[in-house]
């Protein structure tokens, strides 16, 4: 189980996995065995997965599909919103959580753990890392984020 | 045998939509017609196709519907279906719509001709009498409308009794307690929502990688799929059937996934893997008539490859919906009457009645990125159209294939409910070769589910106004 840093906004609670790193847009990054930094599992964070809402429906590229950082990995439905999210690494999807075909709604329950979308094999770890927030740093701009769309309610 | 000397201006092989279609076209053109049917007018469509179909998935619909009457405040406290009642409904819808084809055909002094037919000579065919007895017509141009039969797969064990066509399949004496389905294209899945919302458990076992593979876009076969697994239809795609077994009241099919071996059992087991082009025994090859794999070869403008011989419907390969054909019926007469008129310039939309249902009009995104076209494909869902919410129907989506620089629309792929009636919109669009802009700024009445059609041409600009994209 991973340990979290957590906060209170607008009577909202997020919580942020301190085991893990994170692109800017609240897509984390896990690898799959601590020594093995080829590949990776991706998510989404638990303020990613407040903001977006009831997850409905999943679709993440199929394995074999090879992404640049940036590309769309997946897009989340949920009622009245369409999330486009951008795979955090560059990469080669070669596995997808198919438990989120029946049951989507652990995306919402368990963004950190079986709500996971894809592992995705990368070839340049180093290059990679380079490009993510360890979880201090996107504790504090999820707050930033966080703060901002509270004041706009 | 006798010989009519009086010969006829067109003589139609085939009283289904194609052929009576033809028929109907050609005699209001002053043509004398001949029409042939071994069975009753209105081919598969509308004696084991199409029309009862859709009687029992209307039924089965409204049953679904009562037992979810709670969630709109109704309260019915039992919803059943009584078997027998249906089956006359469905008997008496069919018996209405043969009996109101073969007046207009009266009225048109079309002569109906009972038997089965064979080609003899491109002017010629002979008929063997229900009532008995040869003779041979004469006719000026002919119409080869012989539709389609059901495809039989060579898979040992189909002939068991409780093994089924689709034909058998409208004719249940009770609902089984598991149905098994073999073959996950149109027909497959269109029986198997009609047997599930009639409460039978139903499992799809399907060889390509997908349900409806080929049959509408890659996305609204998936979602239809995904729909279906979460009301808890076992759906095994990959699959392919290996035998049949009977074991006492059970059926046991045993088929080989992507994990091994399966063995599936049921009560019915439904065989549905398609429709053949209906060829043989008509003195087709004996002829020479060109054939194009089971089809008959047909140009651009249905003729054949025999001199004054025109082919239309299922039996010149293609979509078999009735709707081609009854446009193939209209051209195929036409041209027979001296016109030219082109049948490959079209685009037939396809409606696929399962729970909720499908249609399609125009190119796939799969397609139109083969043919090389830069695409931008946008979509909207139901969930946010005021009216699916009201009707309680919000799964599915409309989703436009458009040109990515001109915004023209190139298919129409609609997931949901009165997806078969939506589509109208989305064929003319297609075939007029409008623009995702033109869709957008036609105002669309409130609240009606077209408005998603209105969403989703929206999206190819600055975006839907009813939902969010991030």
């Amino acid at each position: 189980m991973p340990e979290y840093m957590e906060t209170m906004i607008d009577k909202f609670t997020f919580r942020v996995a301190t085991d893990r790193l994170y692109a800017s847009d609240g897509v984390w990054v896990f690898w799959v065995q601590p020594e093995d930094k080829t590949h990776v599992r991706v998510g989404l964070s638990d303020f990613l997965q407040q903001r977006s809402g009831d997850v409905a429906f999943v679709s993440v590229k199929p394995p074999g599909t090879t992404l640049a950082a940036g590309d769309d990995l997946a897009e989340i439905e949920t009622i009245k919103v369409n999330v486009a999210l951008p795979s955090p690494v560059g990469g080669t999807v070669v596995e997808v959580n198919k438990a989120l075909e029946l049951n989507p709604e652990i995306v919402n329950q368990d963004p950190y753990g079986k709500g996971w979308l894809a592992v995705i094999e990368i070839g340049n770890w180093e290059g990679e890392r380079a490009k993510l927030l360890d979880p201090q740093a996107y504790f504090s701009l999820m707050r930033q984020q966080a703060e901002q769309e509270a004041k706009q309610l | 045998m006798s010989s009519s000397d009086d010969p006829f201006d067109l003589a139609i092989l085939g009283g289904g939509p194609a052929g009576y279609v033809a028929a109907i076209s050609a005699a209001q053109r002053g043509a004398r017609v001949v029409l042939v049917e071994k069975q009753r007018v209105g081919g598969t469509c509308l004696n084991v196709g199409c029309i009862p179909t859709k009687v029992l998935a209307t039924a089965a619909e409204l049953l679904y519907r009562a037992k979810h009457a709670g969630e709109m405040g109704l309260a019915i406290p039992r919803a059943d279906v009584d078997l027998p009642a249906l089956m006359g409904r469905k008997r008496a819808v069919v018996d209405q719509l043969v009996g109101g084809v073969e007046q207009l055909l009266r009225a048109r002094r079309i002569t109906l001709v009972r038997g089965t037919a064979m080609l003899v000579r491109p002017d010629a065919l002979r008929i063997v009498a229900d009532e008995g007895g040869v003779r041979e017509l004469l006719a000026g141009r002919v119409i080869l409308a012989p539709g389609s039969v059901v495809a039989e797969p060579p898979i040992e064990g189909r002939s068991l009794p409780g093994v089924m066509t689709s034909t058998e399949a409208l004719e249940i004496g009770q609902v089984p307690p598991r149905l098994v389905v073999i073959g996950g294209g149109v027909i497959g899945m269109e029986f198997a929502c009609i047997y599930e919302a009639l409460g039978s458990q139903v499992t799809v076992l399907e060889m390509a990688d997908s349900v409806l593979a080929n049959a509408t876009d890659d996305a609204i076969a998936k979602r239809l799929y995904l729909l279906l697994r979460r009301r808890g239809m076992d759906i095994q795609t990959g699959t392919t059937v290996r035998h049949i077994e009977r074991h006492g009241e059970v059926l046991r099919v045993v088929s080989t996934g992507p994990n091994g071996e399966i063995a599936s059992e049921a009560e019915r087991v439904l065989l549905a893997i398609g429709r053949w082009p209906n060829t043989q025994g008509m003195g087709f090859s004996e002829l020479g008539l060109r054939m194009n794999g089971r089809a008959i070869a047909v140009d651009e403008r249905l003729a054949t490859s025999l001199p004054n011989v025109w082919a239309a419907g299922d039996v010149v390969g293609g979509w078999m919906l009735a709707h081609k054909a009854m446009v193939e019926g209209r051209i195929a007469a036409e041209n027979a009457l001296g016109g030219q008129r082109r049948a490959d310039d079209r685009i037939t939309p396809s409606v696929i009645y399962t729970r909720p249902e499908i249609a399609s009009a125009g190119l796939t995104e799969a397609q139109a990125r083969s043919r090389g076209a830069d695409v931008k494909v946008t979509q909207f869902p139901f969930s946010a159209n005021p009216r699916a919410r009201i009707i309680g129907e919000i799964d599915g989506f409309v989703r436009l294939v458009c040109e990515a620089g001109s915004g023209k629309v190139l298919g129409v792929h609609i997931l949901g409910a009165h997806a078969t009636d939506l589509i109208a919109e989305g064929t003319l669009a297609v075939q007029l070769g409008l623009t995702a802009d033109d869709l957008a700024w036609t105002t669309h009445a409130h609240p009606t589910l077209p408005e998603a059609m209105l969403e989703a041409a929206l999206g190819f600009g600055d975006g839907a106004i009813h939902v969010l994209s991030r």
